[in-house]
């Protein structure tokens, strides 16, 4: 029975090659998925761009990993598609081809999918009367329309799919959904066709256990994070399917767990219900799956239906917002709270008196309640000998100058305040705040189309 | 009747979609199903929280794995993009949930 294996190389963009090199190197895969992009990525990469147009993409996945086993991944016939075309697929697919040039790499074929951008479109769809309603917060669309950065539908797994039908070697997207890199190779594979619901499901699913990299295998896992062997050479998941069976392992001889918590910590992230888990593929039901342990680092998912698809596409509209700045000075024992407190007092008086106008401000201490807030234990107990405290403060305003007052007025309290006050970090800087802007969009206002490039 | 920490008989995994948190509860023992379920109600969360989770909380349940997906609009103080918290992701959500004390009979665990 035809089995196909499928490993998740990249968590987001940052994350550690390490794993993906490794299962290439092992080559106990057919096909890679490699996620770069994060909400927000695509507005930061468009801001990228306007600085420097060769910019806007995740250059990583080629100087970390391409470089590192590109042509190795080639050679063993592993297939790897990626969203790291970001905001500038077309500046990816320029940087794979130079490195394949360099690597005497000749027949090797380079496929992208384009059009999930569609700001140029925006104008004649409000015209035709689509309203961009946000999902999150009231609003009128029109209000940000000249402050906007970026415009990405969540695109599904077709183009992929063609792309790899076409005979690519690597495929570059941009903001295709996380979990459609995962399914193309599969239904490409596996002959399934768009409203095989069922088959779109787990494939989907496959995609969301791997998509998070090692957050699949061991990573971030609140089970038992004490038992993970070799966190430090923390393997990545590789699903295996067949026509009817979906398995959760990891390549041999790295560390990492993949057991019943290790799948089910990953198995609801990010997921609202469980029975409408809406992607651009499939409505997927996971309201009574299953997930058993076979054996070491081996897991079989079961039961995961389908639904047809959503008639609209999600699109992520990134927009300037307003700007912050965050400040920070640390405290020793005896009394680090009190003192930090008490400076956070000092500081914010000050800043009265000057006038600043910030749209939000929120102070919080590291080291005893800038993580859990309101439900962190801020009992006497608990501040008794604290050994250290540290004082953060964060302003946002629409105004930039509004957030730039307070920089120069916390260094001196390492003299003018309550003893010990220690500055770190160097001077805070105002920095851009971007929002983002959740809506839809209907699926026919997208042109996606497959492109070939051969070396 | 005992009170325990959540985080004595179960654990999960936090994470974000704009404003919105989602943090993944599961029983550590088969047995502590029904203890979540009668706990770790939407409205007790709601008044564990406070302040730090503005919108309305969702419980979705799924037996079939022992565990519940808890759904948290504006929670995130304005989400990844915009939030001033330390924690902009809520990466940290999951372990606050694992602090909230419920109430267990005695010999149910």
């Amino acid at each position: 029975m035809k089995k196909i294996a499928i490993g998740g190389g990249q968590g987001f963009w940052g994350d550690s090659p390490d794993a993906a090199i490794h299962m290439i190197r092992e080559g106990c895969i057919q096909y890679m998925g490699c996620d770069y992009l994060a909400e927000l990525t695509l507005s930061i990469m468009a801001k990228q761009q306007l600085k420097d147009p060769a910019k806007g993409f995740a250059p990583d996945f080629v100087t970390r990993i391409l470089k590192e086993a590109g042509k190795e991944a080639w050679q063993k016939k592993i297939k790897i598609c990626t969203n790291a075309g970001g905001m500038n697929i077309q500046g990816c697919v320029d940087a794979i081809h130079t490195f394949a040039k360099s690597q005497d790499m000749k027949g090797y074929k380079i496929g992208y999918v384009t059009g999930d951008s569609i700001r140029e479109k925006i104008p004649k769809l409000l015209k035709d009367g689509w309203t961009f309603p946000n999902f999150d917060y009231d609003g009128d669309f029109h209000e940000i329309l000249d402050k906007i950065y970026n415009c990405n539908a969540y695109i599904g797994h077709e183009g992929i799919e063609e792309a790899l039908s076409m005979g690519a070697d690597v495929v570059v997207t941009g903001r295709a959904a996380d979990s459609a890199l995962f399914l193309a190779p599969l239904a490409y594979e596996f002959g399934w066709a768009d409203d095989d619901w069922d088959n779109l499901a787990r494939g989907i699913m496959a995609g969301h256990l791997l998509e998070c990299g090692g957050q699949g295998a061991g990573g971030n896992y609140m089970y038992d994070w004490r038992g993970v062997p070799q966190m430090d050479e923390l393997g990545f998941p590789i699903a295996e399917l067949t026509d009817d069976t979906f398995e959760v392992t990891k390549a041999p001889n790295c560390g990492g767990i993949i057991c019943e918590q290790s799948v089910k910590e990953q198995f609801l992230y990010e997921v609202h219900d469980p029975a409408n888990y809406l992607t651009p593929d499939v409505n997927v039901d996971i309201s009574n799956s299953t997930i058993t342990q076979l054996g070491p680092d081996r897991v079989r998912v079961g039961n995961v239906k389908g639904k047809p698809r959503p008639d609209t596409l999600k699109l992520c509209v990134g927009y300037h917002k307003g700007w912050k700045t965050v400040s920070m000075l640390s405290f020793a024992w005896p009394d680090a709270y009190e003192k930090a407190k008490y400076c956070a007092d000092v500081i914010m008086k000050k800043m009265m008196r000057r006038g600043m106008k910030a749209d939000d401000i929120h102070i919080s201490y590291i080291g005893l309640n800038s993580l859990h807030l309101g439900v962190a234990d801020m009992s006497e107990e608990a501040l008794k000998n604290l050994n250290e405290c540290v004082m953060r403060i964060a302003v946002f305003s629409e105004d930039k100058n509004e957030c730039a007052k307070i920089i120069p007025e916390i260094s001196p309290l390492q003299l003018n305040g309550p003893p010990g006050a220690s500055f770190f970090g160097g001077r805070a800087h105002v920095q851009e705040v971007m929002a983002l802007w959740p809506t839809t969009v209907p699926r026919d206002a997208l042109d996606i189309r497959a492109h070939i490039l051969e070396v | 009747m005992p009170e325990i920490y959540l985080n004595d008989i179960a654990h999960g995994r936090s994470g974000d979609k704009g404003d919105t948190s989602n943090v993944c509860v599961y029983a550590r023992k088969p047995e502590y199903y029904k203890i979540i379920e009668r706990e770790v109600t939407p409205e007790k969360l709601h008044a564990f929280f406070g302040d730090m989770v503005k919108g309305e909380i969702t419980r979705y349940e799924v037996p079939s794995l022992g565990g519940f997906n808890f759904v948290m609009k504006h929670a995130l103080g304005g989400g990844a993009t915009m939030s001033l918290r330390l924690d902009s992701l809520g990466k940290s959500m999951g372990s606050a949930v694992m602090r909230m004390k419920i109430h267990v009979e005695d010999g149910e665990i």
